[in-house]
């Protein structure tokens, strides 16, 4: 009985995947006709798309969606799409939506993942499925050397060149000498804490460790006092960090705080009230300026200045529109023209080593301020 | 290795950390339990009554951060009003985040678990519809209610305006008391008194009055006390309503010190609240209180010993090791059986 049920679902099943089917290839006939067969595919975008630090990478999907819509404005054959998958930027919610581009063949790449505890917990399952992964933000330094996957690549610095820029800020533009170090514990704060400690050396004055989701910090800010801390940084997200400085304000540390680029989003200063003002985040990211074409187009679109990553979401979309225009119909093709692609991005010159970085001469860090409910460019950190 | 060796380093080292500001740590410990303490409460009454762990507890915290918001958005509440208006600000905040509370848990007992009783449903139906009902309410905050009215609802962090700012009453820059040996806030006071305050009113008034007396009544034999004539019903109705109205406290006091909330404020905070229930021993409301004063020192004391992270595990060892030796926690488990 119950195997006639079984067999009796997977006649439906079949059925309906021959429907479907039939549907599908009548839509490709239609476009065939159109002389759009070439140029067609799917993108993937997947990341923190709601959630307290979605703010980091709304922005980013939206400058993929621009670079989508000017190119098919100028390529009225193509019929390239582009798929949303939100991740809440947590890593077991990724896995299954990486699971679903993997098994869909019309995808043919993937922007992301936006965060790298994600990134490192999906880049296996898009390497397996050659799925090409071009990230738009996550900075891990590991994501490239460690366990190394070959479909993954990113248009932006990691976070050995963003930790050496954090420690040369506190020490030189902040002129910190005794710096306590915070770090969320995880994927991409603890090494990037790690590196920022190495490169202080003898200038930190203590570290804490405390917790993704934690709100409460009264034992990270009764350190912070008995170090005599003159500087604070932490690496971690922004739902952490908006209350973290919260605390330290209330308890009368007015210190420099330093974030990375975890907390480089709208929401922070939001979130964070009267007590963020004047905390210094870093960004591997480039300011966009008002007057550029970006910004107009961005701002006329989506009704608000460029974000976080905006520019780099472009520049990684604009690479797999240039790799579908090229004739790259299949995921190798598109891998191969990634892997072999040079051009001149929004942010950088763009082009990808062996591990999938781009030249460390070519990425820069940003130290943002924030001034009232904006991350404002405050300069640009150098590292010669 | 080296992290390894680290680990064998840090204890040595971090002694001191611990000893040179032993006092600070406790107050910020006694100030981290006491909102435990308070949100134990509910978890504490209820079972005690009901032998049911009601997970949705944690939300009816999450609804009364959400209500002082409200709150103060609509009263037009902002950092630096005059104290008078601070005053009757937070007191409007207290009441409200207390009928708020109160109210949700009121709504979860009459939806979800009379419906249940009345069916004589066995306990894990109880246990699983606390969870549902847990997931329902932080899903109306994290998505339904962000659809109908989009921000300040959903996903993200919110800012709740600090009324009160914080100040130093006791130490280097105290306005009371100028010394070296302690810090001690207005905030951290406000928030220790109140909470052992309400505590105290608590236990009286299921100690002291009529309507308490039917509480531990049905906690001690719901059977004899239905045939006594004790309304079992409203009794459940009247833990509800107390241990939510703790929460909304809970939820007051908690806004006050950290000025945030978010859908999932109460998640953390239910687990570290149900753990201080059971570590004084669930069911009993000074146990509770002992329990959530407790869990707040181990926390802040192990969080300087190693690192902020270490919390949860040396708190969840120091559970273990407490129901090892005694297995009702500490002070047992019984709200009406002590002093009957």
């Amino acid at each position: 009985m119950r195997r006639n049920k079984v067999v009796g679902l997977g006649a439906v099943a079949a059925s309906l995947a021959l429907i479907l089917s039939a549907c599908g290839s009548a839509d490709t006939d239609d476009k065939a006709d159109g002389g759009g067969d070439e140029c067609s595919g799917k993108i993937g975008a997947m990341g923190a798309l709601s959630g307290p630090n979605a703010s980091i990478v709304i922005p980013s999907v939206n400058g993929a969606e621009l670079a989508l819509k000017q190119f098919l404005a100028e390529n009225e054959d193509c019929d390239i799409s582009l798929e949303k998958f939100d991740s809440e930027g947590d890593a077991t919610k990724a896995t299954p939506l990486a699971s679903q581009i993997a098994d869909d063949p019309e995808f043919l790449g993937v922007i992301g993942g936006a965060f790298s505890g994600e990134t490192r917990a999906t880049k296996g399952i898009f390497n397996e499925a050659g799925v090409t992964m071009i990230s738009q933000s996550a900075t891990a330094t590991d994501l490239t050397t460690e366990d190394p996957a070959a479909v993954f690549h990113r248009v932006v610095g990691y976070d050995d060149v963003q930790g050496a820029a954090v420690a040369k800020y506190l020490s030189d533009a902040i002129g910190a000498t005794k710096v306590f170090v915070i770090d969320n514990s995880e994927a991409y704060g603890e090494p990037l804490a790690d590196k920022v400690k190495e490169e202080l050396g003898d200038l930190v004055a203590d570290s804490d460790k405390t917790q993704v989701e934690q709100t409460e910090f009264s034992a990270t800010i009764s350190k912070i006092e008995s170090a005599g801390a003159d500087a604070i940084f932490y690496a971690g997200y922004i739902a952490e960090a908006a209350p973290l400085i919260k605390q330290i304000r209330d308890a009368g540390i007015d210190v420099p705080v330093v974030f990375p680029d975890g907390v480089y989003g709208a929401d922070f200063p939001i979130a964070a009230g009267a007590a963020g003002e004047g905390a210094i985040v870093t960004c591997p990211c480039v300011p966009i300026e008002e007057g550029d074409t970006f910004y107009a187009d961005y701002e006329a679109e989506f009704g608000e200045a460029p974000g976080a990553y905006a520019a780099e979401g472009f520049d990684a979309m604009t690479i797999f529109l240039e790799a579908i225009k090229s004739g790259a119909t299949d995921r190798g093709a598109v891998e191969e023209f990634v892997d072999s692609y040079e051009g001149e991005g929004l942010t950088k010159t763009l082009a990808f080593d062996e591990k999938g970085d781009v030249a460390v001469e070519n990425v820069v860090i940003w130290a943002y301020k924030v001034q009232g409910d904006a991350l404002v460019p405050d300069q640009e950190i150098s590292l010669d | 290795m080296l992290e390894q060796l680290g680990l064998l380093v840090v204890p040595l080292v971090a002694w001191d950390n611990l000893f040179s500001d032993l006092p600070g740590h406790t107050v910020d410990g006694l100030t981290r339990g006491a909102i435990y303490a308070l949100v134990a409460l509910g978890y504490t009454l209820v079972y005690g009554v009901m032998r049911l762990i009601n997970f949705a507890h944690s939300e009816v915290f999450m609804v009364g951060t959400w209500a002082v918001l409200g709150i103060y958005t609509v009263i037009g509440a902002a950092e630096g009003d005059a104290l008078w208006f601070v005053i009757v600000a937070t007191l409007v905040a207290l009441i409200g985040a207390m009928l708020a509370s109160a109210g949700t848990a009121l709504a979860v007992e009459r939806i979800a678990y009379r419906p249940l009783r009345k069916k004589n449903a066995p306990p894990l139906i109880f246990l699983i519809t606390a969870i549902g009902c847990s997931l329902v309410l932080l899903e109306i905050f994290g998505q339904v209610l962000h659809a109908f009215f989009g921000e300040p609802f959903g996903r993200k962090t919110i800012s709740i305006p600090s009324l009160v700012q914080t100040e130093q009453l006791i130490g280097p820059r105290g306005s009371l008391l100028t010394t070296d040996a302690v810090t001690i806030t207005n905030l951290q006071l406000i928030i220790f008194l109140g909470a052992v305050g309400m505590m105290l009113a608590l236990d009286m008034f299921v100690n002291r009055s009529r309507l308490g007396r039917g509480v531990r009544a049905v906690a001690q034999d719901p059977d004899t006390a239905a045939l006594m004539g004790v309304n079992q019903d409203r009794v459940f109705m009247l833990v509800f309503i107390l241990g939510g109205a703790m929460a909304g406290v809970a939820a007051l006091l908690y806004t006050m010190q950290f000025d945030i909330t978010k859908f999932n404020i109460g998640f953390l905070i239910g687990i570290k609240a149900f753990t201080a229930a059971v570590l004084g021993g669930i069911g009993n409301l000074r146990g509770a209180l002992l329990g959530g004063l407790l869990l707040g020192i181990v926390e802040v004391y192990s969080s300087t010993l190693f690192d902020s992270s270490w919390a949860d595990v040396t708190a969840f060892i120091l559970l273990i090791l407490v129901l090892m030796i005694r297995p009702t926690g500490i002070l047992g488990e019984s709200l009406g059986k002590a002093r009957a």
